[in-house]
């Protein structure tokens, strides 16, 4: 095989581990900052006269929430790559390395100002039920938030950097992707949102924020609001929940995508590789038919193969733990 | 310069705050009225300097945050966010007609055409308006609805509008695709108009919600974008005026951002149950 | 030209059956209450059908097939949705020890196999179990070829370019995606659900929606020339 193809193939695999760590820190920070599904329970816990010491950021839905952060970290990143790569064009790596972090800060600090505005907006929403805003837990989230929103951010912008100019560091920039850098930061942004708040939620939700009610039982409706709310010496703010939910909640929303940036980037390339598409490329001809075909067919092997492993999941189970016992 | 503009935001909040504390539907109809007049006229004129076009642009969405929150006070049902993405999303289409239809009709440097793309789209937004509330279909029984999401689909499409000639500095849909799609930046500003709509009553929502307070979010917000497209025009250079134009538009967001965040902070600290520097909780049956 | 207006309200009704098809709890889920995928209808439609526009963008630089193209995307729509399920089934087994069980039917209408004995009393089911995942699929499915074919549309008929195309694509689904998710209301379980016999309505709303809107990119394609 042409060094070209190992190249192609060799950049889509370090983009799946990117997409692994972008994924991990995403879930941690949603749980850091309490963001969407289960803070409808923090919200709910004053309402029902339970006091809490949780970070409220209700930023409107996590996929949009995180596509802010990183279209804007694309956006300022693509300024400063338009403005330095002409000054550096054969070692174009340079501007890279000084655009990429400058970007992210900037929207590192984005991030800030719209999580303090959600947190002082909503508790001062609910002074008829004598929840305060307690200044250390204010001033001491805003780091930690900042700070693994970088994580994410930094990893999704080298994402859509190394998608942009994929063909061009594997040595042919006609594979380059369509999409512009902003813009594809902005689809990894939607899709890391829409992944985190569907499956690193779920552990956050149902597990740590009821961790004295018992394991093994979904949570009944009258358990909403009363959530956890003494930690294991103290009180509990959000920081205690970040290191248990990266425990598990965390890497696993990490498999998910990094899973999909796999299943998603390696089925076309492989669909290309079996029409003998690569390495000469011939577009709109029938090999470029033909790439896509294949692509499709591998999907759809891969579409069933899912059905039929969560078919036996659910069984094995179901086998194992039996009805439901207790009250 | 600088100070003229930040008193004209303080002379256009404090000539709105008296209409705000009197009856509340003529407050919201006077926001309309007073964003809708005035964008139209900002749009026309595609040459005005960056700073005017970015005061429409923060009357435009003040407007549209005031119209998702109106909707919002009964309930959606899927949450805030999902019609603060409509809005926006009608708002791109209606702009890109505009655009098209910019070209028939103009005078010099007025640009009547782009008033075609606003009026279909506060046609679509009546129409789905009209499907959202009425018993025979979706039937959310949301007073309004058709006006709210009418105006969403009018300001939405101001909105973009806007944005897309502060960066290319025209009305010219060859320069828009080449500038703003093409190079992705047409994704910035996507989002954070959408967050611009959707946050600010999502961020306040609670029984103590207090409507000037929540409508300082969405100006802040704007303060951010129009920094972020200062840059923009600074590295693309597409301004007919000079230098000077991206320069005083970042100037402009940086002063409104710092107005109206320390205006909302104080207000929230001020009017929630306590601010304390650390403390137990309590429990109330 | 009137291929265009076609295509687009086509695209626009897959992508609100799409809505109606996708599983969602939404808040409740995320605590074990519900049965479904633990977030909002538009949150995970979007993330599904921008994955498979990812995939369509790619596969329309070497082909202009429009059935390749949206079925591409289709199915890069699906394998996002399943991945996403099945890693939620791991985390509600091994992290809370919670079965995947469904609280609107007694019997799993494909495995038949027995659903009340297992669910915790008080809730209305937990996890993604197998009728509500087969749901969720064909939902990917069928509003990732939507999407898909509308960005076809766009692209290649109406002539745009390709980061105008993805914009207007996700601009015109989204206005119909949302209708159908004001239809829902918040929580469904997919085709096996009640509110799925509400569909009707919804479409009606989205077919005149969706033919404005490609009425739109029809006259913005001829005030710009016939390009």
């Amino acid at each position: 095989m042409p060094l070209e193809v190992v190249l192609l193939f060799a950049w889509t695999l370090v983009i799946v581990f990117l997409a692994f760590l972008a994924c991990n820190f995403e879930d941690n920070e949603s749980d850091i900052g309490s963001q969407s599904n289960p803070n409808s329970q923090v919200q709910l816990a004053a309402q029902v006269g339970q006091v809490h010491r949780f970070f409220n950021k209700a930023i409107s839905g996590e996929p949009l929430s995180n596509a802010l952060y990183q279209g804007t970290a694309g956006m300022v990143a693509w300024i400063l790559l338009y403005r330095l790569e002409p000054m550096v064009p054969d070692a174009k790596w340079k501007a890279a390395v000084v655009a990429i972090p400058l970007g992210v800060g900037a929207s590192a600090l984005i991030h800030m100002i719209f999580a303090t505005t959600a947190h002082c907006g909503r508790t001062s929403a609910q002074k008829r039920f004598q929840q305060p805003i307690y200044l250390d837990v204010f001033y001491g989230h805003l780091l930690p938030i900042a700070t693994h929103g970088f994580m994410t951010t930094f990893s999704i912008l080298c994402i859509a950097y190394i998608q942009s100019n994929l063909g061009t560091l594997s040595g042919d920039p006609s594979l380059n992707h369509p999409f512009a850098l902003p813009l594809l930061a902005f689809i990894w942004g939607i899709t890391v949102g829409s992944i985190g708040s569907s499956t690193g939620d779920v552990h956050y939700g149902t597990e740590r924020e009821f961790q004295d009610r018992p394991f093994g039982e979904g949570k009944r409706v009258i358990y909403h609001g009363r959530i956890t709310r003494y930690a294991d010496c103290g009180i509990r703010t959000s920081k205690d929940i970040s290191p248990f939910c990266a425990k598990f909640g965390s890497p696993a929303t990490g498999l998910t995508f990094g899973f999909i940036i796999l299943l998603e980037n390696w089925r076309t390339l492989i669909g290309m590789k079996l029409a003998g598409f690569l390495p000469s490329l011939p577009a709109f001809t029938a090999i470029g038919d033909t790439a896509a075909i294949w692509g499709i067919i591998l999907g759809l092997i891969i579409v069933a193969g899912w059905i039929v492993i969560n078919m036996v999941f659910v069984k094995w189970l179901r086998d194992k733990c039996g009805p439901f016992v207790g009250a | 310069m600088a100070a003229a503009e930040e008193k004209k935001v303080e002379e256009k909040k404090v000539e709105e705050k008296p209409k705000l504390k009197l009856t509340f539907p003529p407050a919201e109809t006077g926001l309309a009225l007073i964003a809708g007049i005035l964008a139209v006229l900002i749009t026309i004129f595609a040459a005005l300097p960056a700073v005017i076009k970015g005061l429409g642009m923060l009357l435009t969405i003040v407007w549209s945050a005031d119209s998702v929150r109106k909707t919002s006070k009964y309930g959606l049902g899927t949450g805030v966010p999902s019609i603060g993405v409509m809005a926006t999303g009608y708002g791109v289409i209606g702009a890109l007609m505009g655009l098209a239809f910019a070209k028939y009709g103009n005078i010099g440097q007025f640009y009547p055409g782009v008033l075609v793309g606003v009026g279909f789209m506060g046609l679509i937004g009546l129409v789905s308006g009209y499907f959202s509330n009425s018993p025979k279909y979706i039937a959310m029984k949301i007073p309004r609805l058709e006006r709210a999401m009418m105006e969403l689909g009018i300001s939405g499409t101001f909105a973009n509008l806007l944005m897309f000639s502060i960066v290319t500095g025209s009305l010219n849909f060859k320069s828009v695709v080449t500038q703003v799609m093409d190079t992705g930046v047409v994704a910035s500003m996507f989002i954070l108009s959408i967050q611009a709509m959707a946050h600010p009553y999502n961020a306040c929502l609670g029984p103590d919600e207090r409507r000037e307070r929540t409508l300082m979010v969405p100006a802040e917000a704007s303060g951010l974008l129009c920094v972020i497209l200062g840059s923009a025009m600074l590295v693309l250079g597409t301004s007919p005026w000079g230098l000077w134009d991206p320069v005083s538009l970042i100037v402009f967001g940086l002063l409104v951002w710092v107005v109206f965040y320390t205006r909302f902070i104080k207000a929230c600290m001020k009017e929630c149950y306590a601010t304390v520097g650390t403390g137990l909780i309590k429990t109330i049956e | 030209m009137i291929l265009i207006v076609v295509y687009v309200t086509i695209g626009g009704c897959l992508g609100s059956l799409g809505a109606h098809l996708c599983p969602v709890g939404g808040a409740p889920a995320a605590m074990g209450t519900a049965t479904g995928i633990a977030t909002g209808t538009i949150q995970i439609l979007l993330g599904a059908v921008v994955t498979g526009l990812f995939t369509a963008a790619t596969v329309s630089t070497f082909s202009n097939n429009i059935w390749l193209v949206s079925l591409s995307g289709a199915v890069g729509a699906t394998i996002m949705m399943q991945v996403v399920m099945f890693f939620a089934n791991i985390l509600y087994a091994f992290g809370c020890g919670v079965l995947p069980i469904s609280g609107r039917v007694a019997v799993d209408p494909i495995t038949k196999a027995p659903q009340t004995a297992y669910k915790t009393p008080q809730t209305d089911g937990h996890g993604v179990p197998d009728v509500v995942f087969v749901s969720g699929s064909a939902g990917g499915f069928i509003g990732g070829f939507g999407g898909a074919l509308m960005y076809y549309t766009l692209l290649y008929l109406a002539h745009f370019t390709y980061g105008t195309a993805v914009i207007a694509a996700l601009g015109i689904f989204v206005s119909s995606a949302i209708l159908a998710s004001y239809n829902i209301r918040g929580t469904t379980e997919g085709l096996w659900d009640p509110k799925f016999k509400t569909i009707h309505k919804a479409m009606i709303a989205t077919i005149c929606v969706s033919v404005l809107c490609g009425i739109v990119v029809v006259l913005a394609t001829i005030a710009l020339g016939g390009a």
